[in-house]
């Protein structure tokens, strides 16, 4: 077991690589009576095509299957693992994303017996024809809740304009029509490659003794055998730099239009520190640029274009990357041509000053100390990065390196026309 | 777990020193009667003061200072609870401890100053183009609820329930009555707030309770008031069975049902109260996630929820339109047989595990101590958590039989699709 100061937050950490290749983590704070676990999978919504353990030719599974996968996870031949933690004090759940599945638990009480049972029902699988079919009733409503949500369905479909083929294009949770593909099999084969050990982390963090629980988590991995160490193939279909649909709207029942400008970037190779200096400088420039405390903001917060929706943010995974800048408003035409109006006017130059730099450096890294009170946010940007090869305990650090010069190149990303989409969600017989 | 100070008559202070967290946290609780009029010009309120102020007289330069104090956060907004309505600024900073060469707690207390007492005025009120900007947001806010349909259906629930009451009037009050507000009226509920209000301030952090003491008396002189007291909520005479359906432009219906209790809030069987709504939709392994979800694949979401101020009980699911007598049957078939006593002790150990585990957990984080503590506090004996793990522990499934027993269905909304054109 390895252990790292950190000091600066005044936090440590402990790790150690199990022989199955299964990552754990331990961080105690003091002071707190929960615990929160979480055990992860490097898998999500776009790992639609790959290469099944021990096979050698790639097959392409129905889109949802991830997210599927995870529901089906809780129920087990003679029980329901819900059942299990509450009775064991924790409350229990799972998300998917576009690149992650994630099983969790937070508990004040029985941590060692919640610690097997979260380790124990991600790594026995038990799927059946009947119980996958029962599933499709479940999942189609919560497909249907969604596609009934504005914002949810603003968000992608900014993305869906920027990309011609990238899965991160398809709802995470599939289709009506995708799911009902689904099957007992393919839940097994994407079991089988993806939840291995060695694709997995454990982060476990709050009220724990990291020697202890380093020992039970041991024990229970090295009672258990698993297929040898191989890495994962995985494939995507190459994707044009540019923005695959220039604009589109949709209408819905909404009292007041919404409006997204989504900014496609061009650099999304990147991992490592690279890549935590690239989105770090990106989110100040994001912020500094278009943020609250912009004079773009401003502005149109006092022409009445934009509300208290206003929103302003980059993400980056492996592979794909964007920005949107959008706002609930009257005027969504307006807004859009104000928004790349003031891209055309960065398009000269950022002429970002030092002392707005230096500000807004220290509101990240204030934000950051804030953020490590929050247990759950430690561990789950925790796994994120290090599935990126960063490491969330260098962000202090690497803020603090970033320069203007730096903000400048990130920026160039996602500059040019040829990166901008725009999607409006307009109410019901309006013409915008 | 606080230690409580009286400041004034009807201004106290709560403090609460520990080494948990990086950041101090203050709460600011302003309290008055709720009613329409209240709601919205408060809510218009906490807008114009988020807003500006005179030592900060524009968005960016507010901000701007914020960030400069390591990102510290000043936020205003409303809430209520039973009849009260509750204006809260709170706001959280980075512990100077953390910070190699400055310190940001005094300049904090000058900004959260400024933000409270010295309003960006003219000519002895709000500035009116200000004013005019916030109502139009705050109004948007409201109309904004028909966007979510979950929420619509919420609020079309309690209107349906109870019309004209503490318990169907939004914190952010009516659209009408945002409308009516003046740059004039609005000053005038400023100071009223300032002057009448029930105050309550809370600090956690790793601070010194006697020099806080010193601080929040010198920098925030609130004079003594009549502290606001919390009436029991009303319940009208019992009318008929009220079913209401109405449809939009959607796909997935949304049922939510309405139940009355005579147990509120702090009731001798309020514990009781608590387990039954656990085992019947408040949690993973309730009867309506298990039934509704689980056997019959009907929704993706099936719970309940108890809001105790009111002695009321809603069930929400979102569920396929032709499902909607189907779902409305199964789930009175769950209370009728808690009623019935069909209540496993497998069910009543989760639930007081979980109840237990839910407290303790919020208890974790700063915001969850002060509002915890906020809520149980005014409670005749002392709060802890033992105390209450205590009373989970000591209901029987008689008791929890009794609660499914008195409830009593009052009312159903059904929010669905139109019929394709």
């Amino acid at each position: 077991m390895k252990e790292l100061y950190f000091e600066q937050l005044e936090e440590r950490l402990y790790y150690e690589k199990m022989t199955n290749g299964l990552d754990v983590y331990i961080l105690p704070k003091k002071g707190f009576s929960k615990t929160y676990a979480t055990f992860t999978t490097k898998y999500g919504s776009v790992d639609r095509m790959f290469t099944p353990l021990g096979e050698k030719e790639p097959i392409t599974v129905p889109d949802g299957i991830a997210h599927f996968l995870e529901h089906k996870m809780f129920e087990k031949e003679d029980e329901d693992v819900f059942q299990k933690f509450s009775e064991q004090g924790a409350s229990a759940n799972a998300f998917t994303s576009f690149t992650r599945t994630s099983y969790l638990f937070s508990a004040t009480d029985q941590l060692y017996q919640n610690t097997a049972t979260l380790l124990d029902f991600v790594q026995s699988p038990y799927f059946t024809e009947e119980t996958v079919n029962k599933e499709k009733g479940i999942i189609g409503q919560e497909i249907t809740m969604y596609d009934d949500q504005p914002s949810w369905r603003l968000y992608f479909g900014a993305i869906e304009n920027m990309y011609h083929k990238n899965p991160v294009k398809i709802d995470i949770a599939g289709t009506i029509e995708s799911i009902d593909k689904i099957t007992a099999q393919h839940l097994y084969t994407c079991y089988h490659t993806f939840y291995h050990p060695s694709n997995m982390l454990l982060f476990i963090i709050g009220a724990v003794n990291p020697q202890e629980m380093m020992d039970f988590v041991r024990q229970n991995q090295a009672s258990k055998t698993f297929a040898p160490v191989t890495p994962i193939e995985r494939f995507f279909e190459s994707e044009p730099t540019d923005v695959a649909i220039k604009h589109r709207t949709l209408q819905m029942d909404v009292q007041k239009p919404k409006v997204y400008v989504g900014l496609k970037a061009r650099e999304v190779s990147l991992q490592g520190k690279a890549m935590l200096k690239h989105e770090l400088a990106m989110d100040i420039a994001m912020e500094l640029l278009f943020g609250r405390t912009s004079a773009f903001y401003e502005r149109l917060y006092d022409e009445g274009l934009v509300d208290e929706t206003y929103d302003a943010g980059f993400m980056l995974e492996h592979g794909y990357g964007f920005a949107l800048i959008g706002t609930d408003t009257h005027e969504p035409q307006r807004f859009i041509e104000e928004v790349k109006k003031e891209l055309a006017r960065l398009s000269a130059g950022l002429a970002l000053k030092e002392s707005d730099v230096a500000r807004e450096k220290r509101k990240q890294i204030g934000s950051m100390l804030r953020q490590f009170n929050y247990i759950e946010f430690i561990a789950n940007q925790f796994t994120r990065y290090a599935f990126n090869d960063m490491n969330l305990f260098d962000v202090v650090p690497m803020l603090e390196e970033i320069t203007i010069a730096d903000i400048e190149a990130a920026f160039a990303s996602i500059e040019g026309e040829s990166q901008q989409t725009s999607f409006v969600i307009e109410p019901l017989g309006d013409n915008v | 777990m606080f230690e409580k100070i009286e400041l004034a008559q009807g201004v106290t202070l709560y403090v609460r020193p520990t080494t948990q967290f990086k950041t101090i946290s203050f709460s600011f609780k302003f309290r008055t009667a709720l009613t329409a009029q209240v709601a919205a010009e408060r809510t218009v309120l906490t807008n114009v003061l988020q807003h500006s102020n005179a030592a900060y007289p524009t968005t960016a330069a507010y901000r701007s200072a914020l960030d400069d104090l390591y990102g510290a956060v000043l936020y205003f907004d409303t809430a209520k609870k039973g009849t009260t309505h509750t204006l809260y600024m709170n706001a959280e900073i980075v512990n100077d401890q953390y910070l190699s060469h400055e310190a940001v707690f005094e300049p904090m207390i000058e900004v959260m100053k400024s933000a409270l007492f010295a309003p960006n005025l003219a000519n002895g009120e709000f500035k009116p183009a200000i004013v005019t900007r916030e109502k139009k947001i705050v109004e948007e806010r409201i109309e904004a609820v028909f966007d979510d349909k979950a929420r619509f259906a919420q609020k079309r629930l309690m209107e349906i329930l109870r019309p004209n009451h503490p318990a169907s009037i939004s914190a952010n009050g009516t659209v009408a009555e945002v409308n009516a507000i003046t740059p004039t009226s609005l000053y005038a509920a400023y100071q009223n707030m300032l002057q009448h209000d029930s105050v309550d301030i809370y600090v956690v952090g790793d601070v010194d309770v006697a020099s806080m003491v010193a601080t929040m008396k010198e920098a925030f002189p609130f004079t003594a008031r009549t502290p606001v007291t919390e009436q029991r909520s009303t319940t009208p005479q019992s009318a008929e069975f009220r079913y209401v359906r109405e449809q939009q432009t959607m796909k997935q219906g949304k049922l939510h049902i309405g139940f009355s209790t005579p147990v509120r809030f702090g009731d001798d069987d309020f514990a009781a109260m608590q387990v039954f709504n656990g085992i019947f939709g408040g949690y993973a392994h309730s009867k309506l996630f298990m039934n509704v979800r689980e056997k019959e694949s009907l929704a993706y979401y099936a719970s309940s929820a108890y809001a105790s101020h009111h002695g009321l009980v809603f069930v929400t699911s979102g569920i396929e339109a032709i499902n909607e007598e189907k779902a409305f049957t199964l789930i009175k078939q769950q209370l009728n047989g808690m009623a019935k006593g069909d209540i496993s002790e497998r069910e009543m150990t989760q639930t007081k595990a979980m109840l237990k585990n839910q407290l303790r957990e919020a208890l974790d984080s700063a915001r969850g101590q002060i509002e915890v503590y906020d809520q149980y506090k005014d409670l005749k004996e002392p709060f802890t958590v033992e105390a209450w793990s205590q009373k989970w522990q000591n209901v029987t499934v008689q008791e929890v039989a009794k609660m499914a027993q008195q409830m009593q269905l009052e009312a159903a909304y059904f929010l669905s699709g139109r019929e394709e054109a």
